[in-house]
């Protein structure tokens, strides 16, 4: 009996320190998010997916039978997937010229040209469509270039077709292939092409052998990224495409909106859910979704080449012209939001502030505005608190668990907002939440905290642990070691995550169509309504004041970069 | 073209092969000079006015420190930089504005330049591929060159997947196999520990004998361009200092420069000229003739290094080094703090007038 009781205690001990590591602070920490990703992200998208297998009440395949049957659905469907395919394949073709000019160039040419890269970027959706449609309208300034030199004989269509949708996708998509390549063009050993050359190839040769097999796995990665994104894409199509573009996207915004049939909308989104997620998983299966943690930076072991081969001088002129193709909406649509006329001409005949004015003095405009900066800071607190959060819950963990939080904490960005915003539509707006922001605020969470958890999680596996042991070695307790050591290291990191929330936010058009209501509209709401149904040149005036506060954002965040690396 | 005959087959193990010398065929290197040529960065001065010649079949060497415009040489040779003007001429050709793969260089780099994501046979049949030669042929040419380097069991490997020294050969054979007219080697063996360097030096000594190669090879190791040198070229702040045969420049450097550079030697200035000596011909006590210049000095210290001691004499505020023989000697004969008379015969002065 003694020798029972004597060894009671012991055990129980052991078994509550189990206990205690089972429910250890760490998964506190991430459990925030985990609540809030299952009640508003993976919660809403399952019950919008059921929706799919019911008819009349009943489960039924009929739905998905019906987007086999149906010849629009099928064209739609083919549609989507040859326009994302050669989207892709567009922006692989234009990435190689640029991202190998950007590694062989001198710093600070090559930080411009990161500029030029991450502007239409972080440029709003409707900023770059509204620059473009002003740009390459009939009467627009590219059109009036080519008729007056002789090019065209007449004015061109470059918008409402193919070749609109492919100008507006690449145009956005091409840093997630030329950040990636760019990467791979650093670390790739320079002598390797002198090898090659002085072995007798040519540029051609250089290219195949050398160039092309070292740089695929870049090229392979960004490719995915941009199928993927380019599958669900909404807002380009829809206004630089005809009615030959639409996409599954387009469809699904149809379906609710115009056709009110649930069932359709739910199928059309599966189809999307699973390219979406069957290319994640290829990209987890071939490049771990380490990848999109740690992010790709180029290491810099090679220097610029002293005398390009002839394929290099090529590839140098093709850069440069890719970079302008980057640029030329943002340089062309700030003077052109300067004009007085009726319509944006290029260059305008007079200058003046007439649609400066009708932004700023419009109560449509600036109530739109408030309302996007308020989202947008409620965002941005929640998002990074649960982001921030998450990534320290997930820090801690052991391998296994880590793997699944991680995927499950980045799919939000990959996912299609418009799922994401059909689906919270779906429950939210039987509850009233559409018309008092808190559905968008929600909606924008979903979408930003992986922004943020994905930095703040990249900065803690930067940081060395054994500053943390030697804290806590000299008497430091863990919060003081928290706020002392860890915090101050984290910083830059957590600024930039803060920043991306605040864009992706403040950008955001498809949340924003579905979760607002006119009262609550946000900015680039009210610009696509300018833009979708009649042309209102405040629109222009609107991207630049766009414009320039992600200019103002970007460039802040690059001096706390510079800070960070200062330090 | 030559074939299988060019490639005396080497025999024996990876680190020292028994080395059995062939009969010396035709050349295979062509001639090189290089005139006249110039090349500045911005304001630096990397090469001024440089000319030289290389003829057929000659092992020359580039030496010099890091920043003397010895891998600048290379590179305008190689046709990696373009000079700012003169020309260089290889067989008597003007290559200067002609592109590297026109040029038929062999090169081998200094971190080898393998392609990674390359067989060792595929990277050994790049040059052949790329000279659009047919399949049975670039079978049967790379096999011979990986027997040649003995290589032929690993061709399956990835780079990655072989040693340093099993790299260096690898970049080796694919260098020769396309029988280049000339040889350009870029400080190659530095990453390589001292035995693995040795084999290799030997086994370059024997394919340029035995295929006539015409070699440039660059190093800053100056025990290594002695080994492998029929001519070194030294270099300084982008000019040739001096060139010769090995033993040519260090029995007789022009100047205290190359005396200091190519081996040891101490310096004694004197009026208007300044004597050089090298440790071996300095003479220690009972070592001294009548008719030798002699001084007192202090041993401060003693290392023994085999073959001789070497010693360090304080005398006249100079540190003299001093190679004293092993046979008779003891430890206690050159205890630091001993005086000892040391000197040197007239005739192993070798004197430099004051720059």
């Amino acid at each position: 009996m003694a020798h029972l009781a004597l060894d009671l205690p012991p055990s129980s001990l052991a078994a509550a320190s189990a206990a205690r590591r089972r429910f250890s602070p760490a998964l506190l920490a991430a459990l925030p998010l985990l609540v809030f990703l299952l009640c508003f992200f993976v919660g809403p998208i399952a019950g919008l997916l059921k929706e799919g297998f019911v008819r009349d009440g009943a489960l039924s395949l009929a739905n998905y039978r019906h987007l086999v049957d149906t010849p629009i659905y099928r064209i739609v469907l083919g549609n989507t997937f040859t326009i994302a395919f050669f989207v892709t394949l567009s922006c692989i073709v234009m990435s190689y010229p640029l991202a190998y000019l950007m590694a062989t160039v001198s710093q600070n040419v090559s930080r411009l040209l990161f500029f030029a890269v991450l502007l239409p970027f972080w440029a709003s959706a409707l900023v770059r469509t509204s620059a473009w449609i002003a740009l390459l309208g009939k009467n627009g300034p590219l059109n009036t270039l080519l008729t007056s030199i002789g090019v065209l004989d007449q004015p061109m269509a470059f918008l409402y077709n193919f070749t609109g949708v492919m100008i507006g996708m690449t145009h956005v998509l091409m840093p997630f292939v030329v950040l990636p390549l760019y990467a791979s063009f650093r670390a790739m050993d320079n002598t390797l092409v002198q090898a090659a050359q002085s072995l007798g190839a040519g540029s051609v040769g250089i290219f195949n052998n050398v160039v092309l097999p070292l740089t695929s796995p870049g090229v392979v990665a960004g490719g995915i990224i941009v199928f993927m994104n380019a599958v669900g894409y909404y807002i380009t199509p829809s206004l630089m495409g005809g009615p030959a573009q639409r996409m599954v996207a387009e469809l699904i915004s149809y379906n609710i909106s115009e056709e009110l049939n649930w069932g359709l909308a739910a199928a059309l989104a599966g189809v999307l859910l699973v390219t979406v997620l069957a290319s994640l998983w290829t990209f987890n299966r071939l490049f771990g979704l380490d990848q999109l943690i740690s992010g790709s930076s180029g290491k810099g072991a090679s220097a610029a080449p002293a005398r390009r081969t002839p394929g290099g001088r090529v590839s140098v002129v093709l850069g440069v012209a890719c970079a302008i193709f980057l640029l030329l909406p943002v340089i062309v649509v700030v003077p052109m939001s300067f004009g007085t006329s009726d319509f944006p001409i290029f260059p305008p005949p007079q200058y003046g502030l007439r649609w400066y004015a009708s932004f700023f003095d419009d109560g449509k405009w600036m109530g739109a505005l408030f309302s996007s900066l308020r989202v947008g800071v409620l965002v941005t607190v929640l998002a990074t608190l649960l982001g921030t959060l998450a990534a320290l819950g997930v820090h801690k963990m052991q391998s296994a668990r880590r793997t699944w939080l991680d995927a499950l904490f980045i799919i939000p960005m990959s996912v299609p907002a418009i799922i994401t915003a059909v689906s919270l539509f779906y429950l939210m707006a039987p509850l009233g939440l559409v018309a008092n922001s808190v559905a968008v605020v929600i909606g924008h969470t979903v979408l930003a905290s992986p922004y943020v958890y994905i930095t703040v999680r990249a900065a803690l596996r930067s940081f060395d642990p054994a500053l943390e042991l030697a804290a806590l070695s000299l008497g430091a307790s863990w919060t003081e070691m928290f706020r002392l050591v860890m915090f101050p290291a984290l910083l830059p990191s957590l600024v930039g995550g803060a920043v991306f929330a605040f864009v992706t936010s403040f950008d955001d058009v498809v949340m924003a169509l579905f979760l607002t209501s006119i009262r609550n509209r946000t900015l680039p709401k009210l610009m696509y309504e300018g833009l979708a149904h009649d042309f209102d040149p405040t629109v222009i005036s609107a991207s630049c004041v766009l414009i320039g506060a992600t200019v103002l954002i970007l460039l802040t965040n690059m001096l706390l970069e510079k800070r960070k690396g200062a330090l | 073209m030559h074939t299988s005959n060019q490639f005396g087959a080497i025999a024996g193990s990876d680190f020292m092969p028994t080395i059995e010398l062939a009969e010396r065929p035709e050349a295979q290197g062509k001639d090189v000079a290089v005139a006249g040529v110039r090349k500045t960065y911005k304001n630096t001065v990397a090469l001024a006015e440089i000319s030289l010649a290389v003829t057929r079949g000659e092992f020359c060497t580039l030496l010099g420190a890091s920043g003397s415009g010895k891998t600048t040489l290379l590179k305008i040779i190689a046709g990696f930089e373009a000079p700012d003007s003169g020309s260089v001429r290889i067989a008597g050709r003007d290559v200067t504005q002609m592109p590297i793969a026109d040029r038929n260089i062999g090169m081998v780099f200094q971190n080898y330049s393998l392609f990674p994501h390359m067989s060792v046979f595929e990277n050994v049949a790049f040059p052949l591929r790329m000279r659009r030669l047919n399949h049975d042929d670039i079978r049967r040419r790379v096999g011979q060159a990986l027997d040649l380097v003995s290589l032929g069991e690993l061709r399956q490997r990835l780079p990655r997947e072989l040693s340093g020294g099993q790299q260096q050969r690898v970049a080796l054979a694919r260098a020769l196999i396309f029988n280049p007219d000339l040889l350009l080697m870029d400080e190659p063996l530095g990453a390589l520990d001292k035995n693995l360097r040795q084999a290799i030096q030997l086994q370059l000594k024997k394919l340029h004998h035995d295929l006539g190669l015409t070699v440039v090879f660059v190093t800053h190791d100056q025990e290594e361009a002695m080994n492998l040198s029929d001519r070194i070229v030294i270099m300084d702040q982008g000019r040739i200092v001096q060139s010769g045969t090995p033993d040519a420049l260090y029995l007789q450097p022009d100047n205290p420069f190359v005396a200091g550079f190519l081996g040891e030697c101490n310096f004694i200035e004197k009026p208007g000229c300044i004597v050089g000596v090298r440790p071996e011909n300095v003479r220690i006590g009972a070592q001294l003739d009548d008719s030798d210049l002699r001084q007192d000095g202090q041993i401060i210290a003693a290392t023994f290094c085999g073959m001789h001691w070497k010693l360090f004499i304080k005398s006249h505020n100079a540190t003299m080094i001093a190679y004293a023989p092993v046979a008779g000697a003891s430890n206690a004969r050159f205890e630091p703090g001993r005086t000892v008379a040391w000197g040197f015969a007239a005739t192993d002065a070798m004197e430099f007038a004051v720059q």
